[in-house]
């Protein structure tokens, strides 16, 4: 019985030291992760005189595009989007936000509706913060 | 076995809806008849318990009853008062206090068999019921137009971790840990798994569908919300129109849901009204102080001493034997 109960409590302490070295090692990682090289200056300018889809399918999809713009412009540097139609943006809120900021409550009329809170706002202006 | 029939379960609304656009079906028709067999199923049960008879008192107690004034008795455990009782379900309810006495025995190697405390039956179910009610409780935001405020603590605390968007919801992962390990649970243990039926393994089966469809639908398809909160807006309002361009897997979600609240007046889970209703558990241990008598025994024919005295008055005086009354 003695021996099984050391024996348990050494199982602990490999779990637990496993544990910590899997926090630490990813602490590391993705400290590392974070050292991504500068962005690179504008390589379109910003247009917003047209959207760069059909209402209907930003309506049903502008939560994907922006996920997907979110990861390829901040990861992996990608900053150009280019629509169906061949016409390419600048992958940023502000391409969104040149049109629509003129709504106040363009966000958030359906948002709060849905009760859908994304963490946009948490870094850049809302359309409510915007003069 | 439970598994297939899951498996087929989520098939049919996908192929109903993808191929042969039963949209309304699935949408309105199904969640209408699940609601209306849900509350008769459930009333209907609740009735029929409520009607049996219980003359006696037969509390399952492990404590010291009320007797004497100076002998201490433990009012949870042996309840004598209708909130003591009350009190004693509610915890049971809550905080499943009864499994939390769960034991595991154990034969050892020179064959004593031991006894010793097992807590994971009672956390692995107290994880369960907990995730599924915030859960159920944070789905309100589809039900109301003004979103009630517990909502957003929900949302708040649920979210708390603030990884992934959108926000991760800590009781979708507790839920399925916790589906996983109760599944694991009945195969791991050769005596539970003979014990084990089809009808213990398919509601885990059948909520492990519906939150894995549910987080589907979150994470990773990214389902266009906006004509589901109208579809269910419409459903809480008794609307019978048709809903809008919602994605297929919603209805599968939907239907599952349906799925569950048919089959639960008919299945074990009548144990979420029956633990209000089980007598072992909701009287109070009152024997000594209260005498209760069956209603139904037949009525007994009594002769008490001062009727019998009545009757041999004259013999007992003349016997010398004393008399109570002159």
């Amino acid at each position: 019985m003695e021996v099984m109960m050391t024996r348990s409590k050494l199982l602990w302490m490999i779990a637990g030291s496993a544990l910590l070295l899997l926090i630490l090692f990813s602490v590391f990682r993705k400290g590392e992760a974070e050292t991504v090289p500068a962005p690179a200056p504008r390589a379109v300018a910003v247009d917003s005189t047209k959207c760069i889809a059909p209402k209907e399918f930003m309506r049903a999809n502008h939560m994907r595009v922006l996920y997907e713009w979110r990861n390829s412009s901040v990861r992996e540097g990608n900053r150009v989007h280019v629509a169906s139609n061949g016409s390419r943006f600048e992958k940023s809120l502000n391409t969104c936000l040149g049109c629509h900021s003129n709504n106040r409550m363009f966000c958030f009329n359906c948002h709060s509706y849905a009760n859908v809170k994304p963490k946009c706002w948490n870094c850049h202006l809302s359309p409510m913060e915007t003069p | 076995m439970p598994l297939v029939m899951v498996a087929v379960l989520a098939l049919i609304p996908f192929l109903g809806v993808q191929y042969a656009g039963l949209s309304y079906f699935f949408g309105v028709i199904m969640p209408y008849t699940a609601l209306v067999v849900l509350l008769t199923g459930f009333l209907l049960r609740l009735v029929d318990w409520l009607r049996r008879p219980v003359p006696f008192r037969i509390p399952t107690t492990c404590g010291q009853e009320k007797s004497l004034e100076w002998i201490k008795y433990n009012r949870l455990e042996s309840p004598h008062r209708f909130w003591e009782a009350a009190a004693r379900v509610l915890s049971e309810v809550f905080f499943f206090r009864s499994l939390f006495r769960n034991t595991k025995a154990e034969l050892h190697k020179d064959s004593t068999l031991v006894y010793g405390s097992h807590k994971w039956l009672w956390l692995g179910g107290l994880v369960f019921h907990w995730s599924l009610l915030v859960i159920v409780l944070r789905h309100s935001r589809f039900f109301f137009v003004m979103i009630p405020g517990y909502v957003d603590f929900l949302d708040f605390a649920d979210g708390f971790l603030d990884v992934t968007l959108p926000t991760f919801y800590i009781t979708d992962a507790l839920v399925l840990a916790a589906i996983t390990f109760l599944v694991f649970r009945r195969l791991n243990d050769a005596k539970l798994r003979l014990l084990s039926l089809p009808t213990d393994y398919f509601p885990l089966f059948l909520i492990g569908a519906i939150v894995v469809v549910g987080v589907l639908m979150r994470y990773v398809m990214r389902l266009d919300i906006m004509p589901v909160k109208d579809q269910m807006l419409r459903l809480v309002n008794f609307s019978f129109d048709a809903p809008g361009e919602i994605g297929t897997l919603f209805y599968v979600h939907l239907f599952l849901v349906s799925v569950l609240a048919i089959y639960f007046p008919f299945s074990k889970l009548m144990h979420a009204g029956a633990i209000f209703l089980s007598p072992t558990r909701n009287l109070c241990n009152n024997s000594r102080e209260k005498r209760h008598v069956n209603p139904w025994n037949a009525a007994i024919k009594f002769r008490t001493y001062p009727e019998y005295e009545d009757d041999y008055r004259e013999k007992m005086k003349k016997a010398n034997l004393p008399i109570e009354k002159q």
